[in-house]
């Protein structure tokens, strides 16, 4: 048979973001496939380097928009590590509330890619649905529905306005009671099944010499969460469990995503429950002149796609002097999607990537 | 609970390994500052204690000094049935918590280093990323083309001494709106 | 059909179809497609004002260009405009193609996309509400009404002078000229 090379470039249905690979296949099997990233590359890292550490905070948050939350954590965490700054204890448990709100938000936007792929619309525009809601209550608190900058060192910006519980007690009521009908349509479907079952198998010796996070090593028995191995926030405060599968499939992958959102549902209700009164935030000095120690530190987050790490190096100036993130689709999407993708057909390049849940602007940056 | 497996950890580093420094920053992190051809055989002593998770390859370029420093950040997955609340009772030795910074320094004027991948499969983006944007050469790796550039660049641009500014003054602004040219 | 139109509807039923149907291709350029998901699914809905995404540049006429485009995604989107057919319109979203954004000194950005692409109109924001897409869409349809929204036709004029902007940028292009020299 003929061997021929495809593009799955970055116009295509059954892309999401801004990512392309080249296929060479024969017939309808794939020998070998490449990804080729870059098309949103800014050189991110180099300018953060021009700007003071406060004139970061707006920009930080750009660098994966599907969740922008985590990505002000780990930046906030890094900085409050090398400068010495507490944080007080009301600030730690609105920080976990909203870290979770984002991580539900996350996972839906998820969803809405897979179900849109396999051909579910109507769980699609259920999940962009509820999806909204919760980036309503990100409006009332924040000022904007997609980039937020609540998270500062030191805290968070403000506190939440009143009658804001019931609003989120309310809204997350309402996504809840809908699980039984995602159950219906969606997770307990005889199609879905057929379609994902034994499709991108990974085991659990191969997740881990290839660097797999999240939920991609969660879905072969293996419970890593970093908000269990070094816990930071409220974490700690709470009786909560980690969801795994056995299998490392595609299917055993949406299923961890269903256990984690209900998971965190119930988080945020025992987070709401136990809440202490206080302050919310603890004064930078002066920000217009504010030169942090000199020193190193590597911190890390849970994102709703693994594990999410800062390496930061300050010279002791008042700009940093060299910031690297460490993305989890950053393996995910260069190293474990070329190994998956062999010997897969052409019909399941887009389940076997969007299961993985990589998101193009992390590999970038 | 793992300042125990800290120090056990800093004890057998600095029995195998005497001509790098060692210490311990804050409650879960390690520091070593090694020599460049011991570099290989740290990692393999550490993926063979149990510390199996590479999280970052990264690189600073210290330009005062003529040196680019390159960090190695390692962790740990624990075992599959590990118990994360009791690692306060458990007697493993290692500190699943932990992270270790382990860091090199090469010169400037003709960088060269040995590629990882032997022991960590999942250092090749990383390297070859470092590559593209330091011009590092890493021998011993399977493929160094670009990973995420499209033109040619007379000094790497993440090095200290390209000024991103001026690149964006000389190439960008000069190009000509069409409704001005006649 | 709007009953109050009808006259506008028999003298140009073109320009009347095409108003009201602006297909708009399913690209994720940058950072702006996290707002169009919602736009296009059933809260904000977006197919009540005739805008649906389609799977090709052969069957589109609206290009949403959303977010900062980088040099690699440069050659994607002229290599789609020079596909898609005549009439097309393309907007802007967002403040980074405006001139730069929040991205104004990176070495990997294109900062005026209006030298290398016509654009019809501007969305600035970063983020802009869904509400901004229709608010654009409907502005559009006014400039397509009093016959202004002709971007499409200077890329014909002058091909040239936007050919050699791409090219300074890009280097040589490696697809053929689009249009031949002083094409009316």
């Amino acid at each position: 048979m003929r061997k021929l090379e495809l593009y799955f470039g970055p116009q295509h249905l059954g892309m999401v973001g801004n990512l392309s690979i080249t296929l060479k296949v024969e017939g309808d099997r794939i020998l070998e496939a490449t990804a080729n990233p870059g098309y949103l590359h800014r050189g991110f890292e180099k300018l953060m380097e021009l700007r003071t550490w406060i004139q970061n905070f707006p920009i930080v948050c750009r660098v994966n928009m599907v969740e922008p939350d985590s990505m002000e954590m780990v930046y906030a965490m890094a900085v409050e590590k090398l400068a010495n700054i507490e944080v007080p204890e009301r600030a730690h448990y609105i920080r976990s509330i909203v870290l979770e709100l984002a991580r539900v938000a996350s996972h839906l936007f998820g969803l809405w890619a897979y179900a849109n792929m396999l051909g579910f619309d109507t769980v699609a525009q259920w999940a962009m649905y509820h999806r909204d809601l919760i980036l309503d209550l990100f409006e009332e608190l924040t000022g904007g529905r997609v980039y937020h900058i609540y998270l500062w060192p030191g805290g968070v910006r403000r506190d939440f306005p009143k009658g804001f519980k019931d609003k989120i007690v309310n809204t997350l009521h309402s996504i809840g009671g809908c699980v039984p009908d995602y159950d219906a349509t969606f997770f307990n479907n005889r199609l879905f099944y057929e379609r994902a079952k034994g499709i991108g198998k990974i085991t659990q010796e191969e997740a881990k010499k290839l660097g797999a996070v999240g939920q991609v090593l969660r879905a072969t028995g293996m419970k890593f969460d970093i908000r269990k191995v070094e816990p930071y926030a409220a974490y700690n405060n709470v009786d909560w469990d980690v969801p795994t599968r056995e299998e490392g499939d595609a299917y055993s992958r949406l299923w961890v995503i269903r256990d984690e959102m209900i998971e965190s549902v119930h988080m945020i209700f025992k987070l709401l429950d136990k809440m202490p009164d206080g302050e919310v935030y603890n004064r930078v000095p002066n920000p217009f002149k504010w030169n942090i120690p000199k020193g190193e530190t590597y911190v890390r987050v849970e994102s709703s796609r693994g594990e999410l790490g800062l390496y930061m190096v300050s010279n002791g100036g008042d700009k940093p002097y060299r910031v690297h993130f460490r993305t989890p689709s950053y393996t995910h999407g260069l190293v474990i999607l070329e190994k998956l993708l062999k010997n897969a057909s052409i019909a399941d390049v887009g389940n076997i990537m969007i299961s993985l849940y990589v998101v193009a602007p992390e590999i970038d940056r | 609970m793992t300042n125990k497996n800290l120090k056990f950890l800093e004890k057998k580093l600095k029995l195998s390994f005497k001509d790098s420094l060692i210490n311990i920053s804050e409650d879960t992190r390690i520091i070593i500052i090694a020599q460049k051809e011991q570099v290989l055989n740290i990692l393999k002593f550490l993926k063979g204690k149990g510390y199996d998770h590479l999280a970052l390859i990264s690189c600073a370029d210290w330009i005062e000094e003529n040196e680019f420093e390159l960090v190695y950040i390692i962790s740990s997955y624990g075992d599959p049935h590990t118990n994360w609340e009791n690692i306060a009772k458990s007697k493993q030795p290692i500190g699943v918590g932990v992270n270790i910074i382990l860091k090199t320094r090469i010169s400037r004027e003709n960088p060269q280093f040995i590629t990882a991948i032997p022991v960590f499969e999942n250092a090749e983006p990383y390297e070859r990323e470092i590559h593209e944007l330091f011009g590092i050469n890493f021998e011993g790796h399977p493929r160094l083309t670009p990973l995420f550039l499209e033109r040619e660049y007379k000094i790497p641009p993440f090095r200290k001494d390209f000024d991103t500014r001026k690149y964006v003054e000389e190439v960008f602004d000069k190009i000509p709106f069409v409704e001005e040219k006649k | 059909m709007d009953r109050k139109d009808i006259k506008k509807w028999i003298k140009e039923p073109g320009k009347m179809g095409h108003k009201y149907s602006l297909h708009a291709i399913y690209f994720c350029t940058g950072c702006g497609i996290i707002e169009v998901p919602p736009v296009i699914t059933s809260r904000w809905d977006a197919e009540r004002f005739g805008v649906i995404p389609v799977a090709t540049p052969r069957q589109a006429n609206l290009f949403l260009i959303t977010g900062y485009v980088s040099v690699k995604t440069l050659k994607a989107v002229i290599r789609t405009y020079e596909q898609m057919p005549e009439p097309k319109w393309t907007v802007g979203f967002g403040s980074c193609p405006i001139n730069g954004g929040m991205y104004w000194d990176s070495y990997n950005t294109i900062k005026h996309l209006d030298k290398y692409i016509p654009i019809d109109g501007w969305i600035a924001g970063c983020m802009p509400r869904p509400e901004a897409i229709f608010v654009a869409v409907t502005h559009l349809w006014t400039l397509i009404d009093k016959g202004e929204a002709k971007a499409y036709v200077k890329y014909r004029e002058k091909y040239k002078y936007y050919r050699d902007n791409q090219e300074k940028v890009l280097g040589k292009l490696d697809w053929p000229a689009l249009y031949k020299e002083n094409q009316k």
